[in-house]
């Protein structure tokens, strides 16, 4: 744990990765390869909003560090068998008591499911699982926890089983181990990721302040009791890892909005604050509308991401104001924050979080909001942003390249994306979630661990994909099967030339601070 | 809304699912959401005006989560409420446990809020009596002896919202026309002293 301290505290040293002052001199029409970070378009022009800089590598660092140090558990032949049980194979005695909803854990449908979490405490005891009930694994778990303390036993840690298929991750987060079982092609490294999102949800509802303090006093504790009626924000949280791109690049996505109605709204936002307002967030949907943030105080993308997830995941908060703690991990793992969460009107998608250190502060954040609303109501930019909701994305058409089906683009230095909406051939859900997948397999490839890749063009049966990652940004293309590499490659240019002259509308350029 | 001045303070308190929050949905917006359970997070605060004789009396209604986990903060929630409607499910009775819980803890710690004990779901006991596993007398009886109004309601037809919540209001005008003479006798006596003493100054 102290390392983890330490290490936070480092990554908040050299983390405060508001780009430096010599790098936003020039922005180039248009911006070529070379670009420095800072400079790309979709770079902010005064500070950055959150913590991003390590973004990925932020996230796993540590565990590579402990995979350079240990062996890891590979070996196909002894761990066949283990697998075979964790997967509940030879386990007759677990017949389904399981509630309605869930399903029969010894059957071949559970099994056969992509990806499979779970969560269980050190004593072995089941908290969650993504299929199925916790109860009819209790036996799954433990055998879970048997294989990380016999390893644990040997000065040891266990990282993963390959087998036939299928991957078998292991994250220790004392008190907590988090155990991903996956089909997918993902890498090691994407598959922890995605543990630790998990495991950050669970301290985001409990503090790991508390999370110790209860295992401490009874190591055998049901953590379900606590974490009851949350399990839906875990499963919610899973399906996006899934599917949102965000999650993937460790970044947000802006609703496009001209930035002087932008503008407007955040200084409406700024001029409402109060004495314990460290952030105020204005969402539409998934969309960033703006974020404002105390000055010296940086809100890390998990952080959002968990705080997107919340809201997203409840209709709770349209029944009235909400007022709810929450911890954000990658802030302070120690302590609460006190949200307020409401939508600007009753059916609007509008939805501001203000985040204050006050536990009492409901009224305050009321007022704050109240003030807010009056302010921009009184303004011309509410409706321009209300007319951007109607249009929350753009095809990607308006680029203007033959053959370009989708692309993601993400700017480094302010830790923002855009990218367009998912063309015809990419509606239905499988679809999305393949070419979602294929993505996964580009960002692994471009930050794996020993062998990175900067340039990356993989020609498919169904689509054409380059990658491209240079210290500015990060670039996914998709191209139909008819698209060639040169053709792919002089895209890349216009590419950025076309965010760089959308980039007021697609990112937060200037973003306020209290 | 929120701007609105709010009276009185009143707090949902219970386990999870019990009904809380199709309570007030029921009571603040008439409508009664069917679709899967989603638990609240935290607590919601909804201020809805109320008709009491010739009075506009402003509920301001704290809706808590049920969860265990918001537990520690759920003093917050109760401190300084004016009411409190303990609710319990008439189909569970670990609920009434719960519920039996609240009741001590606001006796311990609010003593001068008024608490209303509120059986919900009793549509599902007017479909099938058998559901039912809190006896009306037991909790009747429960509730005389730690001085509680106690209702029956179900959000889902409408059925004694509107009174419990009415009830509510007038129980809060009855004692606060009382509290508010003392208050502005208490009021009085204080000002007079220091209104003399601050004119004195002035006039010099």
């Amino acid at each position: 744990m102290d390392g983890e301290a330490q290490r936070a505290t480092a990554s908040w040293g050299n983390g405060t990765l508001a780009p430096g002052d010599h790098l936003r001199s020039d922005r180039a029409e248009s911006p070529t390869p070379g670009l420095v970070e800072g400079t790309e378009p979709g770079a902010g022009q005064k500070s950055a909003m959150f913590v991003h800089a390590q973004s990925f590598e932020d996230l796993t660092a540590e565990a590579e560090e402990e995979v350079r140090r240990e062996a890891d558990i590979n070996n196909p032949g002894d761990s066949e068998e283990e697998l075979n049980v964790l997967v509940g194979e030879k386990e007759p005695h677990l017949t389904s008591e399981s509630k309605s909803k869930e399903e029969d854990v010894s059957s071949e449908a559970w099994r056969s499911h992509r990806k499979h979490v779970f969560v269980l405490s050190e004593a072995g005891k089941p908290i969650y699982t993504r299929y199925g009930t916790e109860e009819a694994l209790s036996s799954t778990m433990g055998v879970m926890m048997a294989l990380v303390s016999v390893v644990e036993s040997e000065k040891n840690t266990i990282r993963s089983i390959h087998a036939d298929g299928c991957k078998v991750i292991f994250l220790t987060k004392s008190p907590l181990v988090l155990v991903g079982v996956s089909r997918t092609s993902q890498s090691d490294k994407e598959l922890l990721r995605e543990l630790q999102y998990i495991y950050y949800q669970i301290v985001s509802l409990l503090t790991l302040t508390q999370l110790n303090h209860i295992f401490q006093h009874k190591q055998n504790y049901d953590l379900r009791r606590l974490l009851a009626g949350s399990e839906y924000l875990t499963d919610n949280l899973l399906h996006r890892l899934d599917r949102d791109p965000g999650l993937l690049l460790s970044a947000v996505t802006c609703l496009p909005l001209a930035s002087s109605a932008r503008d407007t709204v955040s200084s409406s936002l700024q001029a409402a604050k109060s004495k314990n307002l460290v952030f105020s967030i204005l969402l539409a949907g998934d969309r960033l509308v703006t974020l404002l943030r105390k000055k010296d105080q940086f809100l890390h993308h998990i952080d959002l991401h968990l705080v997107f997830n919340l809201v997203g995941s409840s209709s709770s908060f349209r029944e009235g104001e909400g007022w709810t703690p929450i911890c954000l991990p990658k802030f302070n793992t120690a302590g609460f924050f006190h949200a307020h969460i409401s939508y600007l009107e009753p059916a609007s998608q509008l939805c501001l979080i203000l985040v204050s250190t006050d536990r009492e502060d409901f009224f305050n954040m009321s007022e704050c909001k109240q003030r807010f609303l009056e302010r921009l109501s009184r303004r011309t930019a509410y409706q321009a942003l209300k007319d951007a909701l109607k249009s929350p994305t753009y095809s990607v058409e308006h680029v203007g390249i033959p053959e370009l089906r989708h692309f993601l683009y993400k700017s480094k230095s302010s830790g923002l994306y855009t990218s367009p909406e998912f063309p015809d051939v990419y509606i239905s859900d499988s679809e999305q979630e393949r070419l979602m997948g294929l993505y996964q397999e580009l960002h692994s490839s471009l930050h794996h661990p020993t062998r990175p890749l900067r340039f990356f063009y993989r020609c498919g049966e169904r689509e054409n994909l380059l990658a491209w990652v240079t210290s500015g940004f990060e670039l996914y293309l998709c191209f139909s099967p008819l698209g060639t590499k040169a053709l792919a490659v002089a895209a890349v240019t216009k590419l950025l030339k076309w965010i760089r002259k959308e980039e007021d509308r697609l990112f937060i350029l200037s973003p306020l601070t209290y | 809304m929120s701007a609105m001045r709010v009276d009185a303070k009143v707090v949902m308190l219970g386990k999870e699912s019990v009904g809380k929050t199709s309570l007030v949905e029921r009571y603040v917006h008439h409508r009664f959401l069917v679709g899967p359970y989603q638990n609240t997070i935290g607590a919601a605060f909804v201020a809805k005006p109320i008709q009491v004789g010739e009075n506009v009396i402003t509920l301001g209604i704290w809706d808590t989560a049920g969860s265990e986990r918001y537990e520690a903060m759920s003093r917050i929630y109760y401190r300084g409420a004016r009411a409190a409607i303990v609710c319990y499910d008439l189909t569970d009775s670990s609920s009434f446990q719960r519920a039996r819980f609240w009741v001590k803890e606001l006796q311990n710690c609010e003593e001068h809020c008024k608490i209303y004990l509120c059986g919900s779901k009793s549509d599902l006991i007017s479909e099938d009596r058998s559901l039912r596993q809190i006896d009306y007398h037991d909790a009747q009886d429960f509730a005389d002896e730690i001085g509680a109004q106690h209702f029956e309601t179900s959000s889902k037809t409408g059925s004694n919202v509107d009174e419990l919540f009415q009830k509510v209001a007038e129980d809060y005008r009855s004692t606060s026309f009382h509290g508010m003479t003392l208050q502005e006798t208490g009021v009085d006596l204080t000002p007079k002293k220091d209104s003399s003493f601050y004119s004195c100054c002035h006039n010099n």
